[in-house]
């Protein structure tokens, strides 16, 4: 399920606003929910059934006799296996998370917190997954399964051994059920409501362990769409009403996972503990035995950074993120001592990714940014080489385009506009800036200043901004900075009230660039066009769209109405192209950095397997592949007590270094 | 009513001779002046640059472009560069700049990389930089002086608001008073610092930052008037009670004349006596509303902001914090020496029985 989360995980961030009181309300929601559990025990089952046979499209029920004869079955064994036969399981992996999770829901209003990858999206479980290797499926909760191009099925058989952590077997009613929550309005998800409605077309179910499902479009990742899919457990939401949210706040659904969450664990506001089932179905499995190792992954709140780092220096937890220079330079330089002892090992890893497009957004519906010429000049009066080399240290790279990382869809040859100030200031001077005021900001023949709101939700990012600040005086731009809460600063854009704002969308291992979301002129404005194709003079922005920069031209929509419907790869590949080039042109978006790699800190007790970790992944954690060495970590506490030392480590894996 | 009589000479004589007070008010006042002409202290711009035998002022005049000194840039000139490059030119040219050559705005890394520099005499930046190599004494100084400058505008507004509400709730007592008394109970009750956020998350974004400053000033004086007028009234109704007024009322001064004539002077020892702290607490507001985030607007220099970046590096760069606490404690250290001082020269007991 990891394709829809970037634009999940910026929707759902409104919905924080919207349910913040909700954390106290458990007590009297467990109540509740036991009055209801007598009361409509049957009530969702007979709900559901009628949902199955009013929709008799979607929901098939057919027997195994049924099935194509043709059909190729693959489960991809030739994949190498992920994780290290040297992996032991046990010990106590210790982390930290900022914000005590506000709920233990995986969908409806804030599920999607910093918890969330412990409760779904690195533990949990769909029919395939796909390979950090090769990007190749390989198989989770399906056994084997076979692609249908022609038709847009994807049939799956299911693996029988596979349970839930309460014991009940996974069998085609849960995929089906799957549809039926995913749908329903009780989740208050619109986003998945949208989802599962829109991209597939149907699910029969052939037997217990067989099942098809059917997209609406054959893209190229449409095999993926198909068993990129999460079961829901049909037995634990037996009570399906609009107290979904309050019902299931604190309840641990039923996991096809390796690790649970028990009730004695959950301390509300202090700590959190996940534990592995010592039975998981799937422990001998192929490409799982190996990772999920440690037995418990203990998770105390710590809300301040400096506060998480510092435990790290003591121990209390096991690993700690340097992607910041600041950290990996300062907090943790080479020379330190329990690095040069030994104890702390650091590691950078080189990796291929979609990259999160981290630059300035330009809202081309506000006054005076509407204006190609200013926008082109604040592109040459942003000095991003110098945030990358002052700021990062030359660590990251500059971002080309806002689809960088996308391998043949991202543009082979454009360029970022450089910082030049005689450009930016002939690009000024084109739309009427061509003075300096007594402070040496440009002034139009109006006396307006060239002055614009920088504004950003990211405050470890304020320094970049000051850059940028400075630098742009020089071209006689005026930025304003304004450093919001993370919150706060993603309704403004949402609201799409910032002029200038700094800022990334989350990127997730996708095959192809998404175009919609940002550039197609609905999520601008409602009605951007007339009839005849010219601008509608009273149109009105659109806000809680990912349109950022207004942008909105017809021939845009027309390209992305193209690359929509294209099932072709070549022809999308020129289309991605195409709408890269006239993005670029447009100067609405100024890209900025990205980083490369990700690099942690960890103490030498946490093991990882020879590579360290895979040409695709995000973060040292996601594939759990790393396992806690019990016996080293005493002996490291004992030889820190003793003064004893160890080689250090550290270590730059670049065998995918781009 | 605020001319020397005999008696507020005495106590200003007192004052004097509390040693400890008196050199703290004369430090402080020693201080101030130096933040009233900071621009000839610690400025990027160079007090005077001679250049083809003309004099030039930049400090307080319009920006000059770099062409003006002969330079291939048009925007600001970098002063400390221009410096280096004349006496590489040996033309006659000469800069002079202010002892310390930096603003509290910009960066200055001289290995080219962004981090907190300690404290380096041959680099002029005497208290080293925070982490975006900006110069610490400088955003000190500046943030000193929008910290005291912030506290005397609040105390001021403050008192006008406390002052005459306060006198006007004891001096005419009764109903008014009763329903003021009630209002001042529930708006006192509401939190200050979740205004402050909420009011802050509301205001677009395009408002200038000096706005954005007195909106802050606005908001902390909305929400601190109502301490001054407990006080006020207290001391109104324990005056109005005494003989002169009612002598005074009795050859028919108008309530106006009572108020500001009469009794305003013989309270006045308690307005004094609170001022200094209403200035620590004023002081101390806005350092820790900068410390959480919600105060003055980035990149304004503050005191609360280099206090958060000191904590945030604790360890690799103690330069920082230790500046900024140092500072602050001097800071209200001095502030409270002068409050303690006036208040024993103001305080009748030491020399008058009267009560």
């Amino acid at each position: 399920m990891k394709k829809p989360l970037s634009t999940l995980f910026l929707a759902s961030l409104i919905l924080l606003l919207g349910g913040c009181g909700q954390a106290e309300n458990d007590g009297a929601g467990e109540a509740t929910s036991a009055a209801a559990e007598t009361a409509t025990a049957a009530g969702v089952d007979a709900e559901v059934e009628a949902y199955y046979a009013a929709n008799p499209d979607f929901f098939g029920f057919k027997t195994p006799a049924d099935l194509p004869p043709d059909l190729e079955w693959t489960s991809n064994e030739h994949l190498p296996e992920i994780g290290s036969p040297e992996a032991r399981k046990g010990g106590t992996q210790y982390g930290a998370l900022q914000d005590f999770p506000r709920t233990l829901r995986t969908v409806g209003p804030d599920s999607n917190g910093g918890f969330r990858p412990f409760l779904l999206d690195d533990v949990g479980m769909t029919l395939a997954h796909v390979h950090p290797e090769t990007l190749e499926l390989y198989p989770g909760l399906a056994e084997s399964w076979a692609v249908d191009w022609e038709n847009q099925t994807v049939y799956t058989r299911l693996d029988p051994a596979a349970t839930w952590s309460d014991g009940e077997p996974i069998t085609a009613d849960d995929y089906l059920f799957m549809f039926w929550f995913y749908r329903s309005p009780y989740i208050m998800a619109p986003w998945y409501n949208n989802f599962y409605s829109t991209k597939y077309t149907n699910i029969t179910r052939y037997d217990d362990h067989t099942i098809s499902i059917s997209m609406a479009e054959r893209k190229p990742d449409m095999d993926e769409l198909g068993v990129l899919l999460r079961p829901v457990p049909r037995h634990f939401y037996r009570q399906m009403d609009d107290d979904f949210s309050e019902r299931y706040q604190w309840e641990f659904e039923p996991t096809p996972g390796p690790y649970i969450v028990r009730d004695q664990d959950i301390r509300k506001g202090r700590s959190i503990a996940l534990t592995r089932l010592e039975n998981w179905w799937a422990r001998d499995k192929k490409h799982w035995r190996y990772r999920f190792n440690p037995d418990r992954i203990q998770l105390s709140i710590i809300r301040d950074a400096a506060k998480m780092f510092e435990a790290f220096k003591r121990g209390d937890i096991d690993q700690f993120g340097l992607g910041l220079a600041e950290y990996w330079y300062e907090k943790l330089p080479d020379s330190d001592p329990d690095v040069q002892a030994g104890y702390i090992h650091k590691t950078v890893f080189h990796n291929q990714r979609p990259r999160p497009p981290f630059g300035l957004w330009i809202n081309t519906a506000q006054p005076l940014l509407d204006n190609r010429d200013i926008r082109v000049g604040i592109a040459h009066a942003t000095n991003w080489d110098m945030v990358i080399e002052n700021f990062f240290r030359g660590d990251n790279e500059r971002l080309d385009t806002a689809n960088d990382g996308f391998g043949e869809f991202s543009h082979p040859t454009l360029k970022a506009r450089e910082f030049d100030i005689a450009r930016a200031q002939e690009h000024f001077a084109r739309a009427g800036f061509n003075r300096r005021g007594a402070d040496g900001i440009l002034v139009n023949e109006a006396g307006q200043k060239l002055s614009f709101n920088l504004s950003t939700g990211y405050e470890t990012m304020r320094d970049v901004l000051t850059i940028l600040r400075q630098e742009a005086a020089k071209a006689g731009l005026d930025l304003r900075l304004e450093v919001l809460d993370g919150t706060v600063g993603w309704k403004q854009v949402q609201e799409k009230q910032h002029e200038i704002s700094f800022l990334a969308f989350g990127r997730f291992l996708e095959k192809y660039p998404r175009f919609w979301e940002h550039y197609h002129s609905d999520n601008a404005w409602d009605r951007a066009f007339l009839e005849d194709g010219s601008v509608n003079p009273e149109r009105q922005p659109k806000t809680q769209t990912n349109n950022l920069e207004a942008f909105a031209l017809l021939e845009m929509d027309q390209l992305i109405e193209r690359y929509r419907a294209s099932s072709e790869r070549e022809e999308m590949i020129a289309l991605s192209h195409q709408m890269i080039a006239l993005h670029h042109d447009h100067a609405s978006f100024i890209p900025g950095f990205y980083q490369g790699f990700f690099r942690v800190g960890h103490w030498r007790w946490v093991r990882y397997p020879e590579g360290f970790s895979y040409k695709h992944s995000d973060g040292p954690g996601e594939l759990f592949v790393h396992w806690i060495d019990s016996e080293m970590k005493e002996e490291t506490l004992a030889a820190r007590r003793s003064g004893k030392t160890f080689e250090p480590s550290i270590t730059v894996y670049d065998q995918w270094a781009e | 009513m605020f001319s020397l009589n005999p008696q507020t000479r005495k106590k200003l004589q007192r004052f004097r001779k509390i040693k400890r007070g008196y050199y703290s008010f004369l430090l402080l006042a020693g201080l101030g002046v130096l933040l009233a002409f900071g621009e000839l202290l610690i400025n990027s711009r160079a007090l005077i640059v001679s250049y083809q035998g003309q004099l030039y002022f930049p400090t307080y005049s319009d920006f000059h472009p770099g062409t003006d000194f002969g330079l291939d840039y048009a925007y600001e000139t970098n002063y400390r560069e221009l410096q280096v490059h004349f006496r590489q030119q040996d033309e006659g040219n000469w800069v002079l700049l202010p002892l310390v050559p930096y603003n509290p705005y910009e960066n200055h890394a001289p290995g080219g990389i962004f981090r907190p520099l300690p404290p380096n005499a041959a680099e002029q930046h005497y208290l080293g930089t925070d982490t975006t190599s900006r110069d610490i004494l400088a955003r000190l100084f500046y943030g000193t002086r929008i910290a005291l400058v912030f506290a005397l505008l609040f105390t001021a507004c403050v008192y006008v608001i406390g002052i005459t509400i306060g006198c006007a709730m004891g001096y005419f007592g009764g109903v008014f008073d009763l329903i003021l008394q009630r209002i001042i109970e529930i708006w006192s009750n509401v939190p200050f610092l979740y205004m402050v956020i909420i009011i802050f998350s509301v205001i677009p974004s395009s408002v200038a930052v000096t706005t954005r400053i007195g909106i802050l000033l606005l908001v902390m004086v909305l929400f601190s008037w109502t301490g001054m007028t407990y006080y006020m009234r207290t001391e109104t109704y324990k005056e109005k009670s005494r003989d002169y007024i009612a002598s005074a009322r009795v050859i028919g001064a108008s309530n106006a004349r009572i108020i500001f004539r009469h009794i305003m002077p013989n309270v006045l020892s308690t307005l004094v006596t609170f001022m200094p702290f209403t200035i620590v607490a004023a002081i101390s507001a806005i350092t820790a509303l900068d410390f959480l985030g919600f105060g003055l607007p980035a990149p304004t220099p503050s005191l609360g902001e280099l206090l958060k970046q000191g904590t945030a590096n604790l360890r690799t760069a103690p330069w920082i914090v230790i500046s900024a606490f140092g500072t602050l404690v001097a800071l209200l250290t001095l502030v409270t020496f002068i409050g303690e001082a006036i208040r024993e020269s103001f305080d009748p007991r030491t020399f008058s029985v009267y009560r």
